[in-house]
């Protein structure tokens, strides 16, 4: 909770120089300014999605697959329906893979290795990994994974590849968060004779949960807007299936690939479908809070 | 630190059963592994990408490759240096538009704002990392690069003595609004770092601040920008992360130059980009460079990673006697400063 | 600190490991047996393919006419395409270009030799955006490298004019577009000029990507079509089906026996009817012979081992390719017009299915 500061006329008689109160008064226009200056952007896409996209919306387009059928103006073109599954089933496994290995290993850095030598080259590693393009990770799994083994595109090996990208990010995040519990948190749960595993999984983990949940939603975001990790490794398929070991459909490869088509219907469906991923995100970032917010320890 | 010691006490009381330490343990040893096996699978991402690499730098030489200026797959040429100074540039734009940007709304949300704006604006700024890199792409080139053309052919026309910046040609794709549209990629992420940084600082150093007569702005600049600035940057360096890394985004807006770009409103390349482009046609030699020049990222990476790093532990070093005594009461700074190794 | 130590000794163990597995991996990319993500339930097949980006909309619709038949198309480009049917990922490859020596050897390490099967036809238009010039505008090759290697500026150049007495020709500056990503169409367009013009050979080369001496790089067809499309005075290399979806203004290119010849699909067929067929069926159509044909067009290739079982196909598998590239040589030429895409000469289509009957499973025929 932070104090009020005075009014500005109140400050004449702190006697705060005019130059003082007229910085003050500089300084916070311009962060008001910055802040909206972000707006501004959100609101320009918001409205181009909105307007390209909104108008394929409709039942069938998301209880449809695509057909494959991208030419003919008599038949349908179809919905997005495996996209969108495809893209929950690639995100939610490479989310159940990135987050719990990132989180563990930031509670090892800051709980365990700290400062050490070994702790300094594994923070190395994973910051010289937060650099690397999307496609790279894709292109690992392919060659190591397809190409390398002669096994076919799979939706798994996608997630892996995505896992790989939220890693950094994930553990960074976590990392950052986990810094800002004060040592006294710790200090007295241990005092009061708790063994170290309690002290992280009840005092410290809970504490960081909300933060931790921001820097999570946002490398799944991330993760499920990414095309170029999943051109080479999942591929993409128009029937709805089930089996991560198959080729698998998900929204962005369906945008990159719907987008250049010469047919204007497939165009619009690839708007319709970036406006779904979207909204999708957005769902699951509010989802998410109101869960963090109720396991909030007061 | 599991027992504490009593003085004159009988310890055993306080100390635990073997079998009580075992979870303890067990966390520990089965974390470190963890850490062990994350490192070893990086190194190994690295190694299995160097072997892909190989045959490009023996071909053009090592340094042949990363300097070289110019990038001709079909002559079997392949210098990078247009591709890094094209990354270089359009990433140090994004910072240069992006953090400010990002730590403004981080200091209005938790600072300035009515309590009623925060959650909304809070969520407004994480949609746009909602949006998909493709999406971003296509909206910059077909919608805002157009429309800020105009705007970018008269300041190129009246800064034309500055080199870089003015004179020749503006086109639609260009080194600005790739940076641009990068800068706003990275705000979610720089933001909502620093954000939760500064939602952490002890009120009674602001109350202190306040106390003593500072304005808002100077409390904000006394008590709580430093405090975070470790934290800042290291949610800047995520962002440098992702604006480096963007691929396909960049992709579409940075058009195709395989020579150093001239100026800043015209066309470059980047190294994510160019992998991009060509992967899906490339074979043998040429797909090597292209591994090359996912290498030449890293060390790019790395490099500014580290340079980063010196700078913000020159500035905790130089602040040091008052974090000693700030973190004897209550364990603040100093461990972010010492243990992040920022 | 014994937990630095541990988790050293952890990392030391993988990364061995790791080595390991990679000096082997790199050796063994035919060691394993199963490629294709081959299920047959109750009859229903599944094959995969992957290729070219330019042949992505085709596959797709003619996949769609088969059920139960499902057909998994990735288009990761004709190289990488190649590539994965290299490495047996998937049961058919897709390329644009024909193969290289080197690729047919590759591919034949599967068990049996290589077999490229030309499968349609697409032709590149010179699209331009002039208002008040209809489509239609005459020009030549070397004309068009002189727009593409910067030497002609202006629409009003005395060069277009000598083409097109009669026309009126505005002063606009010309806005020169090009690809920015590797792409066939960028090799098609830039074989015809340096077959035509020697100025472009030795400045820019032909290639799937090459140093384009002006102009802006967009990325994709779309890309091109967008930036043309946007910029009053550009012009641009656009696929045949795309400017004719989108009724663009394009322009008729003078070819070999001195005709300008617009690009509709009857020209583009006529273009491969000229052309040289070598025993390999890799053809390459580059300025060809013919009054009717229209002189920038290009074909694409299904690329299969010729006995699909020995390179790791199930029967299944093997009978469901055959028989998507029947299709694709019977059926589904005859609805290629309706996309705007151009079928294949009778001449061609004829030495293509003879290749199709020659396919294989372990020795046995599988054409039909």
């Amino acid at each position: 909770m932070s104090a009020q500061s005075p009014a500005p006329d109140q400050l004449a008689r702190f006697n705060v120089s005019p130059a003082r109160r007229r910085k003050d008064k500089i300084a916070r226009n311009t962060i008001l300014a910055g802040t909206l200056l972000a707006l501004i952007p959100l609101a320009l896409i918001v409205y181009y999605l909105l307007l390209k996209g909104l108008g394929s919306w409709s039942l069938s387009f998301f209880t449809t697959d695509p057909t494959g059928n991208t030419f003919f103006k008599s038949s349908s073109i179809g919905g997005i329906k495996s996209a969108i599954l495809g893209t929950v089933e690639i995100v939610a496994l490479a989310s159940a893979i990135a987050v719990p290995i990132g989180v563990g290993v930031a509670v090892w850095l800051v709980e365990y290795g700290k400062s050490s030598w070994f702790a300094q080259m594994v923070r190395f590693f994973v910051d010289v990994l937060t650099g690397v393009p999307s496609i790279v990770f894709g292109l690992f799994i392919y060659i190591v994974l397809v190409v390398g083994t002669g096994s076919s595109f799979a939706g798994y090996k996608g997630s892996l590849a995505l896992s790989l990208l939220m890693l950094p990010v994930v553990i960074r995040s976590a990392e950052v968060i986990l810094m800002l519990i004060p040592g006294a948190l710790r200090e007295s749960a241990l005092a009061l004779g708790a063994p170290r595993w309690r002290v992280i999984f009840s005092v410290v983990l809970p504490t960081a949960l909300p933060g931790m949940v921001t820097g999570v939603l946002l490398a799944i975001a991330r993760a499920a807007g990414e095309t170029a990790p999943l051109l080479f490794t999942a591929a993409a398929t128009n029937k709805t299936n089930f089996n991560l070991g198959q080729f698998m459909n998900s929204l962005p490869v369906q945008i990159y690939s719907d987008v250049t088509s010469p047919t204007t219907a497939v165009v619009n469906r690839a708007w319709g479908a970036a406006l779904t991923l979207v909204v999708m995100i957005l769902l699951l970032n509010l989802i998410a809070r109101l869960i963090a917010r109720r396991s909030r320890l007061a | 630190m599991e027992t504490a010691s009593v003085p004159g006490g009988d310890r055993s009381i306080l100390e635990r059963s073997p079998l009580a330490r075992l979870p303890d343990r067990a966390l520990k040893y089965s974390l470190t592994v963890l850490a062990g096996l994350i490192l070893a699978l990086i190194v190994y991402f690295f190694i299995r990408l160097v072997g892909e690499a190989r045959p490009a730098f023996s071909h053009s030489g090592v340094f042949g490759f990363a300097f070289d200026n110019n990038w001709n797959p079909s002559a079997e040429r392949f210098g990078a240096l247009p591709l890094v100074v094209g990354t270089l540039i359009t990433s140090g734009l994004a910072l240069l538009i992006g953090v400010p940007v990002a730590v403004a709304t981080a200091v209005y949300v938790t600072e300035l704002s009515p309590r009623r704006v925060r959650a909304p604006i809070t969520i407004l700024i994480e949609l746009l990392a909602a949006v998909p890199s493709v999406v971003y792409g296509l909206w910059g080139i077909f919608f805002l690069a157009p429309k800020l053309q105009p705007a970018e052919q008269w300041v190129a026309d009246r800064l034309s003595f500055i080199p870089f910046i003015g004179g020749g040609l503006v086109t639609i794709p260009n080194y600005f609004i790739t940076g641009l549209i990068l800068a706003i990629m990275i705000l979610p992420i720089v933001s909502a770092i620093s954000r939760e940084v500064m939602a952490t600082v002890p009120s009674d150093h602001k109350e202190a601040a306040l106390g003593l007569g500072a304005t808002r702005w100077e409390m904000i600049r006394i008590a709580v920008l430093p405090y975070c600035r470790s934290g800042i940057v290291g949610g800047a360096m995520l962002g440098l992360g992702r604006a480096i890394g963007e691929t396909i985004a960049v992709t579409i807006l940075i058009g195709d130059s395989q020579k150093l770009g001239s100026h800043l409103f015209g066309q470059g390349y980047s190294l994510a980009a160019v992998i991009a482009n060509e992967f899906g046609e490339a074979q043998g030699l040429h797909r090597s460079a292209l591994f090359a020049a996912g290498l030449v990222l890293f060390v790019l990476t790395l490099l500014v990673n580290g340079v980063a790093r010196l700078l913000v532990q020159r500035a905790s070093h130089a602040n040091r006697p008052e974090t000693t005594a700030k973190d004897r009461a209550e364990g603040g700074p100093m461990s972010i400063a010492g243990a992040t190794g920022i | 600190m014994i937990t630095n130590k541990i988790g050293a000794l952890a990392g030391v163990v993988l990364l061995a490991l790791g080595l390991a597995a990679c000096g082997s991996s790199s050796s063994s990319t035919s060691s394993s047996s199963s490629a294709s993500t081959t299920s047959s339930s109750s009859g229903s097949t599944t094959i995969s393919g992957a290729g070219s980006t330019f042949a992505a909309p085709v596959y797709e619709q003619w996949a769609s006419s088969l059920s139960p038949l499902t057909v998994n198309y990735q288009a990761v480009g004709s190289g990488a395409g190649i590539t994965s049917l290299e490495s047996k990922t998937v049961d058919f490859g897709a390329s644009d270009p024909p193969l290289k020596p080197a690729d047919e050897t590759a591919i034949a390490k599967n068990g049996s030799p290589a077999v490229q099967i030309p499968m349609f036809l697409g032709a590149i238009t010179v699209s331009y955006n002039l208002p008040g010039v209809k489509t239609g505008l005459k020009l030549d090759g070397k004309t068009i490298a002189d727009i593409y290697l910067g030497t002609v500026k202006t629409w009003n150049d005395p060069e277009i004019k000598a083409l097109n007495p009669g026309v009126s020709l505005p002063s606009t500056a010309i806005t020169v577009i090009h690809r920015s990503d590797s792409s066939g169409t960028t090799s098609g367009f830039t074989s015809f000029l340096a077959a035509v013009d020697p100025e472009f050979k030795s400045k820019v080369g032909e290639g799937k990507e090459v140093p384009w001496p002006t102009g802006t790089g967009a990325k994709g067809n779309a890309g091109v079509a967008g930036a043309v499309q946007q910029t009053t005075g550009a012009v641009g290399y656009v696929e045949q089906a795309y400017a004719l979806q989108h009724n663009f203004t394009y322009a008729s290119v003078k070819n070999k026996a001195g005709q300008f010849v617009a690009p509709t699909l009857t020209s583009t067929s006529a273009a491969a009817q000229g052309v040289k067929v070598p025993a390999n069926l890799g053809i390459k159509i580059s300025n060809p012979d013919g009054a009717a044909s229209y002189p920038i067009t290009s074909q694409t290739f299904i690329v299969v081992n010729e006995d699909l079982c020995k390179a790791g196909l199930s029967e299944s598998a093997a009978k469901g390719v055959v028989q998507f590239i029947d299709y694709g040589l019977g059926q589904g030429q005859s609805i290629l017009s309706q996309a705007d895409y151009a079928a294949l000469p009778a001449s061609i289509l004829a030495k293509s299915k003879t290749a199709a009957a020659g396919l294989q499973c372990n020795g046995s025929s599988l054409g039909g």
